[in-house]
């Protein structure tokens, strides 16, 4: 039998346990939860609180540049619904999917030329990671050079090969706006898809493969039948996690077109930050805001659906 | 007893923390970021600081463009010298630089001397930041119309360091290749010399503003085809005037005798190349233009246009535009305004200004000086643009960067063909009237 150490008593006076401690020892929940506190505190300082304060302005007629703020109930929300909401979340959609699907399709190809082993794979999976490490900025204004329509290096390309006979305004045009940042957020994306799949396709046993050859599949029914499956998981999660950060992507639309022409690649963190900086209506920001989190929080909640489904 | 429990009692006696307490502690951290939440944020009005420290700040869109940077460093390097202080910089880019400043201003991270645009003024100013320098304004020597730019609802917020106008500037040797003799002096007349310099490969006829950045030039435009724009209180963009004006634009622009996607900085850059017949610019355009120009000889080619009228006798219309330094109350104040009368009025650091820049002194000596007076290009877009120019509708509004930008992107949709002009100025008078009131 096993007997407490002394420490673990009550530092009472009289040296055992006083009446009032006895019942409220620690117990391990406790221990656990007061372990999490700095924790909490710090989630409570930098997301909570902002993360409140904002879906409370959100009630507020409130101007950034000017202290006070007057209560205006569901107005902001109102005056979103009424104005480009839809026209917004339309943008934001043709982004997030064309930005994820353009990338998943080349990293996927290039993740299944890699696993061939193919002489240089090293090098080239080191060469297609560069645009990864470029920061987005700098990735956009490279790409804004090149889509330039008065100087810019892709319509020379063009004109000189006689593909076209004069300058395309490849970001000044609503139907080519946001397939030139579609495509300049593939290029900047693509390395972390091939990265993952490459993954992916390295836990396929080639055993199955070889059976599969042996067994007559060719190459397209051995990928559905045997790769496919093998990277269905990781594939799932990847494509989602690029979903919710293009969903939530910047810098990219920001630097190539501001939202334009016309509000043609307005997405909802362009509308919010036109909003509440260029405008300075910080209540219509954070309602636009709090209306793209919630949209967020759903598909957050499929991501940690599939990644528990993943675990298990 | 359990290990377990033992444990957690161990810790409860060495923090001498219960379980009540703990709750306690963690409710009241809750309460406080709920109260946190709650509470009206938003930019305070005090500024504090030393007013007499010799060290300050210095704000400027010039100390981010290549040509005016260098010029700027100089008259700062000079005043740290003879004064024995230091001058922090800050520098954004003139497209974001009210937007900066009122966030930056707003949070007390900028101090001492600010330059605004003229038009921004008013914006600021009713932040209440700045100081009074009115007592310090008659020392200068400035020209009336110069000094009447620095004030807002009486008081005089900044100190004028340029002013001029945004005008037509042309290319002289493209318009002689072109068989252009005479500058077009209508709008008819415009458009046939436009057309004339289409036929010259490789050219833009008129660079004019097509991105929302600077779409505001439509503004002049409206007033040509006689919208008042502001008629007291009310906004009269869209009526007929203004429909005729942004359709006029969209025939420009769909004719390819304005370039697509082009703001401020690319029409500087196209010109530099040689290749734009007419472009929009303020005086400073012709400094900032040489300063990455290709195309040799073009100095002597850049001239003033005033703008074409709707019909014969009409008066040419124009922006007024022009620059201010202005004060921020507390640290460094004081120098601060020594520092903002001394750049923009002391004749010898004026005149080497514009003799590097082509950005005309505000005073009336600075004016007289010769090498101001002799120069062709500048006393030209004074007698023919600046002497008609007015200020910008919307300047003594508050939210003047959000109209602006509200007309622009409904001009922007007509020119993109999204909406028709009729529907987009509709639109632009409803957007600019809640902005007004608002």
């Amino acid at each position: 039998m096993t007997t407490a150490p002394p420490i673990a008593k009550s530092p009472d006076a009289t040296g055992g346990p006083s009446r009032g401690t006895r019942g409220r020892r620690m117990s391990n929940g406790m221990f656990a939860f007061l372990l999490t506190v700095p924790g909490l505190a710090l989630f409570g300082a930098i997301v909570l609180y902002p993360l409140i304060a904002s879906l409370v302005t959100g009630f507020f007629e409130q101007d950034l540049r000017f202290p006070g703020r007057s209560w205006v109930g569901f107005d902001n929300y109102a005056d979103v619904f009424a104005g480009d909401f839809a026209a917004i979340l339309e943008h934001t959609l043709v982004f997030t999917v064309g930005a994820t699907a353009a990338p998943f399709l080349i990293g996927l190809a290039l993740a299944l030329a890699l696993n061939t082993g193919m002489k240089g794979s090293g090098f080239f999976r080191g060469l297609f990671l560069f645009p990864w490490v470029i920061p987005g900025v700098v990735v956009s204004f490279l790409w804004m050079w090149i889509f330039n329509a008065n100087y810019g290096v892709l319509n020379g390309a063009l004109i000189k090969t006689g593909l076209i006979e004069e300058s395309i305004s490849w970001l000044g045009e609503p139907g080519t706006a946001m397939l030139a940042v579609i495509i300049t957020k593939t290029w900047a994306s693509f390395p972390w898809m091939m990265v993952m799949l490459l993954a992916g396709l390295q836990t396929v046993p080639r055993e199955l493969h070889e059976a599969a050859a042996v067994d007559g599949a060719g190459a397209v029914r051995r990928f559905f039948a045997v790769t496919w499956p093998g990277i269905r998981g990781v594939a799932a999660i990847a494509l989602l996690l690029e979903f919710i950060w293009n969903f939530q992507h910047f810098d990219t639309i920001y630097v190539l077109t501001g939202g334009g022409p016309a509000g043609a690649t307005e997405t909802f963190a362009v509308a919010v930050y036109q909003d509440a900086f260029k405008g300075f209506d910080l209540g219509h920001a954070t309602a636009l805001g709090g209306l793209w989190m919630l949209l967020l929080l759903v598909l957050v909640g499929v991501y940690l659906k599939l990644s528990e489904r993943e675990t298990k | 007893m359990s290990a377990s429990r033992t444990t957690g009692a161990r810790l409860s006696g060495a923090a001498g923390m219960n379980r009540r307490d703990a709750l306690r502690l963690f409710g009241l951290g809750a309460l406080g970021v709920a109260a946190a939440a709650c509470a009206p944020s938003g930019g305070s009005t005090s500024n504090g600081g030393d007013t007499k420290a010799k060290n300050f700040g210095f704000s400027s869109w010039s100390l981010n463009e290549e040509a005016s940077k260098p010029e700027v460093q100089k008259i700062i390097s000079a005043w740290e010298s003879s004064h024995k202080s230091k001058i922090t910089t800050t520098a954004f880019p003139y497209n974001e630089y009210l937007q900066q400043l009122t966030l930056k201003l707003n949070g007390g991270e900028i101090q001492g001397a600010v330059h605004l645009d003229i038009a921004w003024l008013a914006a600021i100013a009713q932040m209440g930041k700045l100081k009074d320098l009115g007592k310090v304004a008659g020392k200068g020597g400035y020209t009336d119309v110069s000094l009447k730019s620095g004030q807002y609802d009486g008081v005089q917020y900044g100190l004028p360091w340029t002013t001029g106008s945004i005008g037509l500037i042309g290319n002289q040797k493209l318009l002689t290749e072109a068989g252009i003799k005479q500058h077009p002096t209508t709008i008819a007349e415009f458009e046939d010399a436009l057309r004339a310099l289409k036929e010259l490969k490789g050219v833009t006829p008129y660079a004019a503003a097509t991105k929302v950045a600077q779409l505001k030039d439509i503004f002049p435009w409206m007033q040509t085809f006689g919208c008042t724009i502001l008629d007291g209180d009310k906004v009269t963009i869209g009526d007929d005037a203004s429909v005729d004006a942004v359709e006029w634009y969209k025939k420009l622009h769909d004719e390819k005798l304005i370039a697509k996607d082009v703001d401020r900085f690319d029409a500087r850059a196209l010109f530099g190349q040689g290749t734009v017949g007419f472009y929009d610019d303020a005086v400073i355009g012709k400094g900032a233009t040489l300063a990455t120009a290709k195309e040799k000889g073009l100095a002597e080619q850049m001239v003033p246009v005033p703008r074409p009228v709707l019909k014969s006798g009409d008066q040419p219309r124009a922006l007024l535009w022009g620059g201010v330094i202005a004060v921020v109350e507390g640290e460094g104040s004081d120098a601060a305004t020594d520092f903002a009368l001394h750049t923009t009025s002391d004749q010898a650091t004026t005149v080497e200004y514009f003799s590097k820049l082509a950005l005309p002194p505000t005073t009336t000596k600075g004016l007289a000086d010769p090498k101001v007076a002799a120069d062709t290009f500048t006393t030209d877009w004074t007698e023919k643009i600046t002497k008609t120019a007015t200020p910008g509708p919307f300047w003594a509004y508050a939210k003047n960067a959000q109209i602006e930008e509200a007309v622009a992107k409904q001009v922007q949709a007509v020119l993109v063909g999204q909406a028709s002009g009729k529907d987009a100025m509709k639109k632009a008078g409803e957007e600019v009237s809640a902005l007004i009131k608002g």
